[in-house]
Order: C-alpha cells, then structure tokens, then sequence
C-alpha cells in the first residue's frame, strides 16, 4: 500500500472577511504528481505556505510524511523541495554559488553537497553558465537555476508553486521533462499551476480548486468522466439547413449544435460512434464537407462546467 | 549551518555595490573633501604667530604689566605689547596693526577688530588672566597665609609658555568632523543590519519565506547573517579610519589602536541599531531604508557632522540625549582618547555601545522570533 505523504485535514485560512481556504483537505501519496489546478487566487499558493508552516491557520492540521507539520519540524523540513512561483536568488552569488548557498541550508556535509550541487547543475542543464550571475541569465535559465536551488539537496517531496510562469516554451517543456524524471526516481511532486496543459501533461492526479474550496479531484481521466461533454466533433461545411440541423440534434448523445454559416460544432455527451453518425447524416443528405476532426474535453472544460468560469483570464 | 551562512553573507556582502560605496568610497570621497576643505585651517591654527597688541593704562596695574612681560619675552612670545594712548590704540587698531586693545583699568577689558583666530586667543588670554586674579584676590580675603602659595603656583602656570597638554592627542576643532565621519561610516552599518531582518523574515521578502522553508533555524541563519555583516562592516570601519589616518594624515594622537577599537564597536551598533528597525512591523523595504537613513543621518547631525556646534548645543539642551546618541557616542569615545589621559571615559563609552547593540539585537530578535504569519 502506499505511503501517504501529504495529508491535509479540514484547513481553513481567513484573510480578515475573506475566506482563502475553505474547510480545504487532500491526501498526496508517495510518488505521485499532484496537480493543484484554479485560477488565480483559487488558493493554491495559501495551500501551498501552510503547507510549509509560513502560514498560520484558522483550523485543520497538515501532517507530512506521517507527521505533524511546525514551523520547526527541521527533520520533515529537511526533505522538502521548495520552488517558489517567483525566483528567489541572490544576485550577489553566481549560478554555482546560489545552488551551493541553498543547498548548504539542508546538507552540512561539504564534500556530499558539491557533489549534489554538480548533479544538480547537469540536472537543469546549466554547466556553461556556472560562473553566470543572476541578472545575466534570460528568464528560462532563471527558473532553472531557481529549480536547481530547490532540488539540490535531493528531496523526497518537491512543492511547484507556478514554476514556469513567464517561461518560454522550450524552458517549460524543459522544466516539465525535469519534473517528471524527478518523479521517476521516486520524488512525490505537488504541482500549482493554472496551466491546463502542464497538469495534463504530468499529474498523476489533479485537485481543482476555486475560492478556497477543492471542487474535484481525480486522474484526468476521471475528472473528464465528471462532466456532460465527452467529446465535441467539429464539420467544416457550408450552407446547412435548418432541417439537418434538427436531423442532427435528435441523434442519440448529442446535447448541443452550434452552426455559423461555416463551422458545425456538435457536443456530445457519451456514447460511441458519435462521429459516424453525424457524417451518415452528412452523406444521406448530399451534403459536402471539408475537415471534420474530433477533440476529447478539456481541463479546462471540466473546469468550466464545474465552476461556471473559465479556468484562465482572458488576458492570460 | 552557522559557518555556512557567515561566509556566504560575507561573500555576498563584498559584492554589494552600494553597500561599497556607502561604506568605503564615499567615506573616502568625504574625508578627502573635510580634508581639503579644514587642513589650511588647521595648518593656520596650529602655528599662530605672536599677537600684536596695544594695551591703554587707564589705571596702572603692576600685575598686568609683569605677566604681559613674560608672555612677550619667551623664544616664541605669545604677544608683542606696546603701551598707547587710547587714540593712537585704536587708529593701530582701525588700521590692522594691532589685533586687540588691552584697557587696565578697575576691570580689565579687550576690544578687538574682528572675530579671528588671534582675536580668539586674546580673549582666552584675558579670560585666563581674570580667572588667576580673583583666585588670588579670593585668597587675600580668605587666608592671607596661603597668598605665597598660590601665587607660587600661578606663576608658575603663567611663566610656562605652552599649555601641557593631558594626553598626546589632537585636540583640534576640525579633527571633530572626522570623528563624525567615522560615526557616520558607523551609522551606514545599519542599512545593511536593515536587509538581514528583512532577508529572514517571511512577511517581509520572498528570500526570507523560502529560508524559513529549510531545516536552518532562524536563529541560527540570523545570528551567522548578523556576524558576518558586524566583520564586514568592522573593515569597512578599519578601513575608514586606517584612510584618513595615513593616507589623509589626520592626527588621532597616540592612540590609534584604541580608534579602531571605538570604530568597530560603532560599526556594531550600527549594523544591530538597522536589524532592530528592520525588525518592526510590516512596512515595505523602502520604508525601513528611509526611516533608517533619516533616523542615522539625525543622530549623525547631533553629533555634529554637518554642524559642528550642534553636539555643545545638544549636550547643553539634552545632555542625555549624547549619552545614548549612537553616533555621538562613537564620537566621544574618540574624542576621550584625546581629551583624557586615562580610559575611563573611552571605556565608558564603549560599554554604552555595547550595551545598546545588545539592546537592539536582543529586542530584534524579539520582533523576528514568530515563526509563522497571519499573511505573506
């Protein structure tokens, strides 16, 4: 059976009026990657600084590794991860130094740690840049150097707060890789993003959060199966009439047509062979059409129809 | 953990550039321009040549006449006297030949031309002479047996023509104004006593929240932080002093070790004076720095940097206030050194700085001590 790592219980967190947590609980097992998905200001960062004792809280307990969490449990502290949302280095210190500093606050033994600082460094890919001062490094290197200070001291739990905002896509597929291959050799990671697809991508199972509550939480898969579209197919085809349209609303498991004159999209709400049911219609009629292509739903679907919103601002 | 953190805020530290040049360049820039600006005055005050002056008897006084006497005929005599009528005393005066004009009458008077240093110096001689005489006068009313005596003594005081002075250091006017750099130097100390409180605290800056997400305790991480900044600004101390001490040639007598000693402890007190304000409530980085430099660049105005009458002026109003002003007590305790011939007053001082760096470190640490915060 597997171990539980994080147990979260009941936590609430107020601001003053505002709520920030409410009554939030979970349970991260050993070697999974837990996503925390919402949008900003869903909680995800409180969750996260209570989780690590920054945090003071209304009510609730969080347990870690089998124990109760405090500011000054040094022995749970010393197998956490931490990558912040923001970079948080010295400016003062090169990439080797920052690394070394960092890691220095959890492995006393100098002769263990520069080799974990070296392993590190090949780990995110920064060997040509070890003597590189911060400011001299471009906003992907950055986040991997943040990276390297939060893993190098070769934690069992690694906590992500938001680690590739602002990253440009060949540093965030970089940094994903990373993630998983830390995973891979046994790191239980929790996750924060409100980037549907880096949770698709890597989370083993995800928790959707909004104002301060979990609203799900699941595998990917079983997150989809929660909501009414399973699958929405999309026709390429001019001039439908009216009477196709109502042929086609009266198929087994389509719930909603939309037509523009252009684009035909259809909403389906399980069942199989949707797709071929709705070109059969398409041929009978002598209808002529371009591409037609079939999309799975979305997190940010599951979001939507869980919450009602969308999961990310429109200027995001 | 401890010598982890001490050598890595070394490290960090000597690569602040503003923190260089607040501590090290701009001192120097400073001392150079107090150098530049005081030296001719001090070079002027320090060779004052013999005063001609003209005195009027309008009453003869034998007493007067025989101390003016000597004080005009040593090797370097001090005044070169001439006997006048009182029209002829002051044409000389009007004319600039003489500096002062002596009236013996029932009470010795001085009117002189201006408010220079040889105008200066025959006041302090009048003023002197006045003193001697009621001392001698008081002794005739109270116990004629002890006139010989006194009168010894006085004239013994009299005939010596220079002061000897208590200790071999530099009691110079000007020399106040490096002293008030060096608390200055001091008081700088403090910003960077500001960052370390700022640094560990998780409500005040995003390095102090993922500090206190590691096993080092804060305590530890402060104390090693707060350590290395006190060396660092100890040498930024060192090497002000050692600066204008040989490389400026500011004379801080013959107890230099002991102006390094008061220079470190005033860089301690700086530095925990800045980790104390720090350490107060949640107000933005910016602020504290604002608060800090106007607070330190106040204490160093008392002390007397910009104004070098301000220190009398507040030990007259507030005489407590020098007694626990940072950087007037980095100042006298460099003023005792040259002003006393033993350490108690120096010793006193150093014990007030440290006493208050333990204060602030202590009351510091009180404020920093909470582990986990309401918000972030």
């Amino acid at each position: 059976m597997e171990n539980t790592v994080v147990k979260i219980d009941n936590l609430v967190k107020r601001y003053g009026e505002l709520v920030a947590l409410d009554h939030f609980s979970l349970e991260i097992k050993e070697g999974e990657v837990f996503g925390l998905l919402g949008p900003n200001g869903s909680g995800k960062t409180t969750t996260i600084n209570c989780l690590l004792s920054l945090l003071s809280f209304d009510k609730g307990s969080i347990e870690i590794f089998g124990k109760k969490m405090t500011p000054v449990s040094y022995d749970i502290k010393k197998e956490i991860g931490v990558i912040m949302q923001n970079v948080i280095v010295s400016e003062e210190l090169n990439v080797y130094e920052n690394i070394d500093y960092f890691c220095g606050l959890y492995i006393t033994d100098k002769k263990l740690r520069k080799q974990y600082v070296e392993e590190a460094i090949k780990f995110v890919g920064l060997e040509d840049f070890t003597k590189f001062y911060p400011k001299k490094l471009s906003g992907g290197l950055l986040r991997r150097l943040n990276i390297a200070c939060g893993i190098a001291h070769k934690p069992k739990l690694i906590i992500l707060d938001e680690p590739t905002v602002a990253v440009d896509p060949q540093s965030r597929n970089k940094i994903l890789e990373g993630i998983q291959e830390l995973n891979r050799n046994g790191v239980t990671i929790i996750y924060t993003s409100h980037y549907m697809e880096e949770i698709e991508q890597i989370c083993t199972r995800i928790a959707i959060m909004d104002k301060g509550r979990k609203v799900a939480e699941g595998t990917k898969d079983e997150l989809k199966r929660m909501i009414k579209n399973t699958e929405t197919i999309s026709v390429e085809v001019l001039g439908l009439g009216e009477d196709i349209l109502t042929e086609i609303r009266t198929l087994p498991h389509v719930y909603d047509v939309k037509y523009d004159e252009k684009l035909l999209v259809i909403s389906c709400s399980g069942g199989k062979h949707n797709l071929i049911r709705i070109l059969d219609v398409l041929q009978k009629r002598e209808v002529g059409f371009g591409r037609v292509y079939s999309e799975l739903p979305t997190l940010n679907e599951v979001f939507l129809e869980i919450t009602g919103k969308a999961l990310r601002d429109k200027e995001e | 953990m401890f010598l982890h953190n001490f050598l890595y805020e070394i490290k960090s530290s000597l690569r602040v550039r503003d923190l260089l040049f607040w501590l090290i360049l701009f001192p120097i820039i400073l001392g150079t321009f107090f150098k530049i600006a005081f030296g001719d005055l001090y070079e002027k005050q320090t060779t004052v040549s013999t005063i001609p002056t003209a005195i009027v008897e309008t009453k003869e006084n034998e007493t007067f006449r025989s101390v003016v006497e000597s004080m005009s005929e040593t090797d370097e005599p001090l005044l070169s006297a001439e006997y006048l009528t009182e029209e002829e005393a002051l044409k000389k005066l009007k004319a600039g030949d003489v500096k002062g004009v002596i009236y013996t009458g029932e009470k010795i008077t001085l009117t002189v031309s201006g408010d220079g240093v040889e105008q200066s110096v025959l006041k302090l001689f009048i003023e002197q002479y006045m003193i001697r005489e009621k001392i001698i006068t008081d002794a005739v009313a109270n116990d004629p047996t002890k006139i010989p005596a006194v009168i010894a003594a006085l004239s013994e005081e009299i005939s010596t023509s220079e002061e000897e002075p208590l200790t071999k250091g530099n009691t110079d006017f000007y020399i106040q104004y490096f002293y008030n750099l060096i608390a200055m130097v001091a008081m700088y100390g403090s910003i960077t006593g500001l960052h370390i409180a700022i640094g560990q605290q998780a409500n005040l800056s995003e390095l102090g929240a993922r500090k206190n997400c590691s096993p080092t305790p804060k305590s530890i991480g402060i104390l090693a932080s707060l350590t290395g900044t006190w060396v660092v600004q100890s040498v930024c101390m060192l090497i002000c002093v050692s600066f204008t001490a040989f490389v400026l040639k500011v004379d801080y007598g013959d107890r230099l070790p002991f102006v390094y000693i008061a220079a470190i402890c005033g860089g301690i007190i700086g530095v925990s004076f800045g980790f104390f304000i720090g350490s107060i409530g949640k107000m933005k980085q910016g602020a504290k720095v604002g608060i800090c430099m106007t607070v330190s660049m106040v204490m160093c105005f008392l002390s007397g940097l910009m104004a070098g009458n301000m220190k009398p002026i507040m030990a007259e109003k507030a005489p407590w206030f020098n007694n626990i002003n940072p950087a007037a007590l980095v100042t006298d305790s460099i003023s005792a050194l040259n002003l006393y011939s033993d350490y108690e007053v120096f010793t006193k001082k150093i014990i007030v700085m440290l006493i208050e760096s333990a204060l602030f470190y202590v009351l510091g640490l009180l404020l920093v001590r909470r582990r986990k915060y309401a918000s972030l």
